[in-house]
């Protein structure tokens, strides 16, 4: 038979259920826990979430012509955009543009309205040196007679697209689409069309450049983690040697390494492979981006490969043998599984790394080797457009994202072993 | 002893407001910052006393956008393209000058403004030099026949080879005009009128580029064009005369300038708006543009001073070059001899386009 006892609840000395007071010294000791952790945490959050959320938001923000422009804003919300604004609205934008003028911020407003039609700033640099001499009357005309442009519908209806605050127009320019005055998101005109194939290009070279490495740094790590101390440390030391010199450094090293007249080719023409006329081209092309990229994210995946490989003890390949498996059946069925967290882990980082990779393909990519990292690059320096470069961070970014999550639902982050 | 050690440490908390005034100068880098150095920056803080820092860039307002916006500037005085001067001054971005009172008048009395070669582009530019974006080639890979116009720049057949071009669209559009027959004074005018005249000219460029025989590298520093030329990547290379001029008779290389076809273009000075130290900036860059001050730079590279009165000092001291046996007039961008055909570039018609040809030439390269 079986006895059950009705015991009452468990009370501490001071008279508090044992399940209440725990509970209490638990959340005492994660609130001490969090404000130890908590003077870090303002400091991340200062300096770096806030600042990158700050930039993130440029790509929506679309308030400058609403704050340079306001009655001009105001009353183009009612134009319908079928044919010329009234007179009316002529007489607020020129009041509007002569306040821009007298605070020496037109400029800003040229530029702007430069993005969404090409013209309007040289258009507005004509007309804002003629503001002072307008007449009181018949502001249309004046407008018209500086520059005819002023009395093309394309030039207003341009306007217009550039009024609302916020708007993902530049969401859409990073995939080579755009929105046309009705309303209808179209394909920009072919000649335009350089992002899709720029965001192809990148996941494919980033692909690439993971599997290469993986293939690369997989034989490595394993003979790191097989040889005896003395050894496995000095090989340790070429793999980390790397890190100690700059990245341009080993950049512009590829580049003597790969250039037509450089070692690589003279050895091979020295050996006869090739011909002298004929040397191969290694540089300046994918070629060149996939080569250096590889070398530089190499030791990124032999460090998690390297970690893993430590704790499989090497009786578990020789229990395999000893049931009847093949050297290649145990290290399918046997070593392979083991490593798999390692090379999550690994492909994680080297993928990451090589989505957002900038100086490389700059350098020794050519033409034909450019990334989107280039592009975001080339939007922040030449034409400012920092709603530009940030929208296409901000999708650089939720890919990345989207693509941990996958790898989180397929491997479990749990899994992943760095050291 | 306590009180001795607050005191200690309040006053090193002080001592870098007592430091002595700094004016950073930011400018391309390589040989030309060296002949910016020597030819007016140190001879100036010797005079001085004041710091001068010089700090290198690649081009473009997007540094100072940040530090402006930011509200926080480093830099003083930047050496600047004319576009970006007329883009930077219509934004609020720089200083604006009044020319004959911030500038000091040549020694014969013209006033500053008058002195300089032609108006500037906007009140917040001061002239520096004037230089040429030409084209070089490797004197040893062609035998017979050698490049001598723009025209063979493009011709692969006579000339086979890959090429080195600037990897923006600015002057590449221009020589790929006369190239293909424009007239070289009439370039922008076909430009902006001529419907078609962009495509016409990236499809040149396209040409060269996709050619079998040809192939092109861009370039982005100013330091690569004589560097691919002498490791023997490219046999013909655009680039800017006087890092071409400082490899050719510095350093010894065996590379030869072509100036048919050249793009003259001018370099000015802006001073960045709530900069700190602006006085002792604006005292340094009067110094530095002052007629010595200009003939001192040209000393070290072949970039013509911006003032006349600059050109006739340099001429009563030939050969004026820092090696003390090479005339320096007869290599400058602006003597006869290398202005026959020449491409005076427009900076406000690159200010208004530059956004949308450069949409157009970032999807050329694309699709290379």
């Amino acid at each position: 038979m079986v006895y059950c006892i009705k015991v009452d609840k468990i009370l501490t000395t001071d008279g508090i259920p044992l399940e209440v007071s725990l509970r209490r010294v638990e959340r005492k000791n994660k609130i001490k826990a969090f404000l130890l952790v908590s003077p870090l945490l303002v400091f991340l959050l200062f300096t770096y979430v806030w600042p990158i959320f700050n930039l993130l938001t440029r790509s929506v923000d679309n308030r400058l012509i609403s704050e340079l422009l306001p009655n001009t804003y105001i009353s183009l919300q009612d134009w319908d955009g079928q044919e010329l604004p009234s007179e009316e609205i002529y007489e607020i934008f020129y009041h509007d543009l002569y306040e821009a003028h007298k605070k020496k911020i037109s400029g800003k407003v040229s530029t702007r309205l430069n993005y969404s039609k090409n013209g309007f700033k040289s258009l507005v640099n004509k007309t804002r040196r003629k503001l002072k001499k307008f007449e009181d009357e018949n502001y249309k005309d004046q407008f018209i007679a500086i520059h005819k442009k002023w009395g093309d519908l394309e030039y207003w209806r341009a306007m217009k697209t550039a009024l609302p605050k916020f708007s993902y127009d530049k969401y859409l320019n990073a995939v080579d689409l755009e929105q046309n005055f009705e309303g209808q998101i179209v394909q920009k005109p072919e000649k335009r069309r350089i992002h899709k194939m720029l965001w192809i290009r990148t996941f494919y070279v980033a692909l690439g450049v993971t599997l290469s490495c993986f293939f690369l740094a997989y034989p490595i790590a394993h003979l790191l983690s097989t040889l005896p101390m003395r050894y496995s440390n000095l090989l340790m030391i070429c793999v980390l040697l790397p890190f100690w010199t700059s990245l341009l450094v080993r950049t512009s090293s590829w580049m003597i390494l790969l250039q037509q007249q450089g070692v690589v080719n003279d050895l091979l023409v020295f050996a006869r492979i090739v011909d002298d006329k004929s040397r191969f081209e290694l540089m300046y092309n994918m070629t060149g981006t996939f080569v250096a990229m590889t070398q530089i994210l190499l030791p990124f995946m032999v460090l998690p490969l390297y970690s893993v490989m430590k704790t499989i003890s090497p009786s578990l390949m020789r229990a395999g043998s000893s049931l009847g498996g093949t050297p290649f059946v145990s290290f399918r069925k046997i070593y392979f599984p083991l490593t798999l967290p390692g090379i999550g882990a690994g492909s994680l980082l080297v993928f990451i790394l090589a989505i957002g990779y900038y100086i490389t393909p700059a350098l020794v990519g050519g033409a034909s080797g450019t990334l989107i990292s280039n592009r975001i690059a080339y939007h922040m320096k030449e034409t400012l457009d920092w709603a530009m470069a940030s929208a296409m961070g901000t999708m650089l970014l939720v890919s990345v994202l989207i693509l941990y999550w996958l790898y989180n639902k397929i491997l479990g982050i749990d899994n992943i072993k760095l050291g | 002893m306590k009180k001795m050690l607050k005191y200690a440490l309040i006053s090193i908390l002080f001592t870098p407001f007592m430091a002595l005034a700094e004016v950073n100068v930011i400018s391309w880098g390589g040989a030309y910052t060296e002949s910016q150095k020597l030819g007016y920056g140190d001879p100036y803080q010797e005079m001085s006393g004041v710091t001068v820092n010089w700090i290198d860039y690649s081009g473009g307002l997007s540094e100072i956008r940040t530090q402006v916006e930011s509200g926080t500037v480093t830099w003083n005085i930047v050496d600047i393209f004319a576009k970006d001067a007329i883009t930077g001054c219509d934004e609020g971005l720089l200083v604006e000058f009044d020319f004959d009172v911030d500038f000091p008048a040549a020694p014969d009395g013209t006033p500053a403004s008058e002195d300089f070669f032609t108006d500037m582009p906007s009140p917040c530019a001061v002239g520096n030099i004037l230089y040429s974006w030409d084209y070089a080639y490797n004197t040893g890979v062609f035998y017979g026949e050698q490049p001598s116009t723009i025209a063979d720049f493009f011709d692969t057949a006579k000339f086979p080879g890959k090429r080195a071009i600037y990897s923006s669209a600015m002057t590449n559009i221009e020589i790929a005009m006369v190239a293909d027959g424009v007239k070289a004074s009439a370039v922008y005018t076909v430009l902006e009128n001529q419907t078609g005249a962009l495509d016409r000219a990236i499809d040149k460029i396209e040409a060269l580029c996709t050619d079998e025989n040809g192939g092109c590298v861009f370039w982005s520093a100013g330091a690569q064009p004589p560097e691919l030329l002498v490791s023997g990547e490219v046999v013909m290379a655009t680039g800017w005369n006087g890092r071409f001029f400082n490899a050719e008779i510095n350093e010894g290389s065996p590379i030869k300038q072509v100036w048919d076809g050249q793009v003259l273009d001018y370099e000015y000075f802006a001073m960045v708006a709530g900069s700190p130290n602006q006085d002792e900036a604006m005292a340094a860059l009067a110094y530095m543009t002052s007629t010595e001050g200009l003939a001192g730079s040209a000393k070290y590279i072949s970039y013509a001073p911006w003032r006349v009165s600059s050109l006739d000092i340099i001429e009563a001291g030939e050969p004026w070059y820092k090696d003390g046996t090479t005339n320096m007039l007869p290599h400058m961008p602006t003597s006869p001899a290398n202005t026959e055909n020449y491409i005076l570039m427009n900076p406000d018609y690159w200010a208004d386009n530059e956004v949308e040809i450069g949409e157009a030439w970032e999807a050329f390269k694309a699709s290379l």
